[in-house]
């Protein structure tokens, strides 16, 4: 059988080295991922070429069916998701396993917080089971949280109780609309569901749970309040993880919904509305990046505003033909990917010019470019994907976003396409305007470590790569969903 | 602020309409899970079906679980070792409390036990039973027992990652002739389940007990709070 052992190895594997890595000695702790990351490289791969050979296929846990048993999918989507969090989480991994040794403190418990929310993870990427991608949200979450926690400054804990109320209230809300189509149908089970649901009282409200929910914790405008402090304040490994994948999850699973209830169930009015608080936040977002005097808050208000964009999926997709629901689909993976990969880089480079000026102010980098050439070069590939200038991922993105918007007819999703470019061009010249300006305040720079700056160099580069060969991944990605035929 | 209140209430006013709304709507359902766990329950491995939902037939959801309880202890740990004091001795040290604690404690031994070996034939099962034993150990605390070994960190951890690391050990020994993931042999799916609940018990215990420990002194002791709001009456 395909993928046996490579299916379970990724989440049981990083669960066994969590473990490990709170019984270790403390020098071995960091070790951990030498043994960790090549074995769950490996998984990923195997994974992928269990898809190759066999297409999308259902890993039977305990060899139980479906609604008695947990089945695990492995379809395109899934495996798509499973290899861009091994290629970050391992670029974050490596570059924690250096940026640590001056948080001594924080080490401790930040390796085994690390492989839980791989873990948690690798477990929603997988799941098909509604409750199943409950408790996935549970493990991923509670070790953000833990993650946030680390610093263990006035600061971080507030934003760490913040961010553990709005998960668990995110959580609460998904959970009551699970229970209710539990009562209604008798399955958790999403291919189960896809064949009973049926447009109802009950399936409307458990569904306005269950959004409600997931957009909290995917931290859409207006209900975003939680995210910047949480991000903007972390350890840099742990913001950029955060940013570039945690949020995702939620988002993976109101895609998962869609995909089953979605197109016969959601009504018009939900899918705009959907559009127009992604258009909020793009808007919203970009604005307050720009006005932000601390690096990383920066970041952190970009995300809010890159997240609207893949909400653009919901009006893009409902009632239009299928030509423009294929391109929404295929630009909001590409837009979800480049961002995963292009924060990702943001952050970790943020990190470094932080540490090279050895402030989070914006207004000390005056004349980093002189110094930190690299870190402000990974800094500036991955702002190239998030402006969405060509030939980057987010272009790419942008790109299949906007043909949709246009073949079906909904003109006004340009505007924020292109004004919401605009406006992160103008918060990532803030950045780059000062670095290029000469001024007395700096005359020397402390230099980060090498492996710092290229993890977040290999990042931003992959943010631009997959932008040139899109057409292969997007491939992969329709496999199984709806959109595989074309 | 009092228009906060109106609109918070109104929030909730309207959840529990469409709540009510929803469940009084509900469908009856197609599908008969019920049905299906009891037609499977001869290869389960045990007798009564939550024991076999829980550790067979949705094993994997439970393995997260108490993933989740481990982390949680983690969490725990991570900020309370970034806080400088240590735990406190605490508790009464009262010779009544002793006394009865002396008699107490065998009683709730034996009946977490029962809970354990319960689990396989009627309600019961590894968290119950953690439970009881987590309550033996509060109770010990609060009577001011001192118990050593728990301080030993190493011990300790090696304790709360028992359970887990047996639960995807067997799930992963069994894979061996080829079958996926938690899928027991029909012939020891009782021993393999009775295993990883024994592992599972114990682990349960400590994690809900060092949650309570590790909650920060001065929450512990009530007379704290009042000396640092004034001076001693």
């Amino acid at each position: 059988m395909i993928g046996l052992w490579s299916v379970p190895l990724l989440f049981a594997l990083p669960l066994s080295l969590g473990i490990l890595s709170l019984l270790v000695v403390p020098a071995w702790r960091p070790r951990l991922i030498f043994i960790g990351l090549p074995l769950l490289v490996a998984a990923s791969l195997d994974v992928l070429a269990g898809l190759a050979t066999i297409g999308p296929h259902v890993y039977r846990l305990g060899d139980w069916a479906a609604p008695l048993g947990i089945n695990l999918v492995v379809d395109g989507l899934a495996v798509g998701m499973i290899l861009m969090t091994t290629l970050v989480t391992s670029l974050c991994a490596l570059y924690a396993w250096v940026y640590l040794r001056d948080h001594p403190t924080s080490t401790t418990f930040f390796w085994p917080l690390l492989w839980f929310l791989w873990a948690g993870m690798n477990g929603i990427w997988l799941a098909e089971e509604i409750f199943n991608l409950y408790v996935g949200l549970e493990v991923m979450g509670l070790a953000a949280v833990g993650m946030v926690a680390l610093r263990a400054t006035p600061q971080a804990l507030a934003a760490a109780m913040r961010y553990l109320l709005a998960a668990l209230l995110g959580s609460l809300a998904y959970l009551l609309g699970v229970a209710l189509l539990y009562g209604a149908y008798g399955t958790l089970s999403m291919a189960g569901l896809q064949e009973v649901a049926a447009n109802n009282a009950t399936t409307q409200v458990a569904l306005a749970l269950i959004i409600l929910g997931l957009l909290l914790k995917t931290a859409l405008f207006p209900l975003h309040a939680w995210l910047p402090p949480a991000h903007g304040g972390a350890l840099t490994p742990v913001s950029a993880l955060l940013s570039a994948l945690v949020i995702k999850a939620s988002f993976y699973i109101l895609l998962r919904f869609w995909l089953v209830l979605g197109p016969e169930i959601t009504p018009e009015f939900t899918a705009q509305f959907l559009g127009v608080l992604g258009a909020g936040a793009v808007f919203y977002g970009g604005w307050m990046a720009w006005r932000q005097h601390h690096l990383k808050q920066l970041v952190a208000y970009s995300t809010v505003a890159q997240i609207g964009y893949l909400f653009l999926f919901f009006p893009l997709v409902t009632n239009t033909g299928p030509e423009a629901q294929r391109l929404a689909w295929d630009g909001t993976l590409m837009m979800l990917i480049a961002h995963a990969l292009a924060k990702a880089a943001l952050f970790l480079s943020a990190g470094n010019l932080i540490l090279a000026v050895g402030s989070p102010q914006i207004s000390h980098l005056v004349g980093i470019s002189r110094f930190r050439p690299m870190s402000l070069f990974s800094f500036g590939l991955a702002g190239v994907s998030l402006m969405g200038l060509p030939p980057s991922g987010g272009f790419t993105a942008k790109w299949l976003l906007l043909h949709s918007a246009i073949l079906s007819g909904q003109w006004w999703w340009l505007i924020v396409l292109f004004l919401g470019g605009l406006l992160s061009a103008a918060y990532i010249f803030k950045v780059f305007r000062m670095s290029f300006r000469e001024g007395p305040q700096i005359d020397r720079s402390v230099t980060p470590p090498l492996t710092l700056d290229v993890t977040a160099l290999i990042l931003a580069s992959a943010a631009i790569l997959i932008g040139l060969t899109a057409h292969l991944p997007l491939h992969w990605l329709r496999l199984g969903s709806v959109f595989g035929v074309s | 602020m009092i228009l906060r209140a109106i609109l918070a209430g109104l929030l909730s006013l309207g959840v529990i309409v469409a709540l009510g709304w929803a469940v009084l709507e509900r469908p009856a359902p197609v599908e008969n899970l019920p049905e299906r766990v009891a037609s499977a329950m001869p290869e389960s491995g045990v007798e009564h079906p939550i024991t076999a939902v829980l550790l067979n037939f949705r094993s994997y959801d439970t393995l997260l679980e108490i993933a989740v309880l481990l982390l949680a202890v983690v969490v725990a740990l991570a900020l309370r070792e970034a806080q400088p004091d240590r735990p406190e001795q605490m508790g009464l040290d009262n010779p009544l409390l002793r006394s009865v604690m002396a008699w107490l404690l065998p009683l709730i031994l034996v009946v977490a036990g029962f809970l354990l070996w319960a689990g396989s034939y009627q309600p019961g099962g590894a968290f119950q039973a953690g439970s009881v034993l987590a309550a033996a150990g509060v109770l010990l605390r609060l009577a001011g027992a001192h118990l050593g070994w728990l301080d030993n960190a190493a011990l300790l951890r090696a304790g709360l990652a028992l359970g887990l690391l047996t639960f995807i050990g067997i799930g992963m020994v069994v894979m061996l002739p080829g079958v996926p993931f938690l899928t027991y042999p029909e012939a020891h799916a009782g021993t393999l389940i009775l295993a990883i609940e024994l592992t599972l018990t114990l682990s349960i215990g400590l994690t809900l007990l060092s949650l309570f420990r590790l909650n920060p002194p001065y929450a512990d002791d009530p007379d704290d709070a009042r000396t640092q709001g004034g001076p001693k009456p």
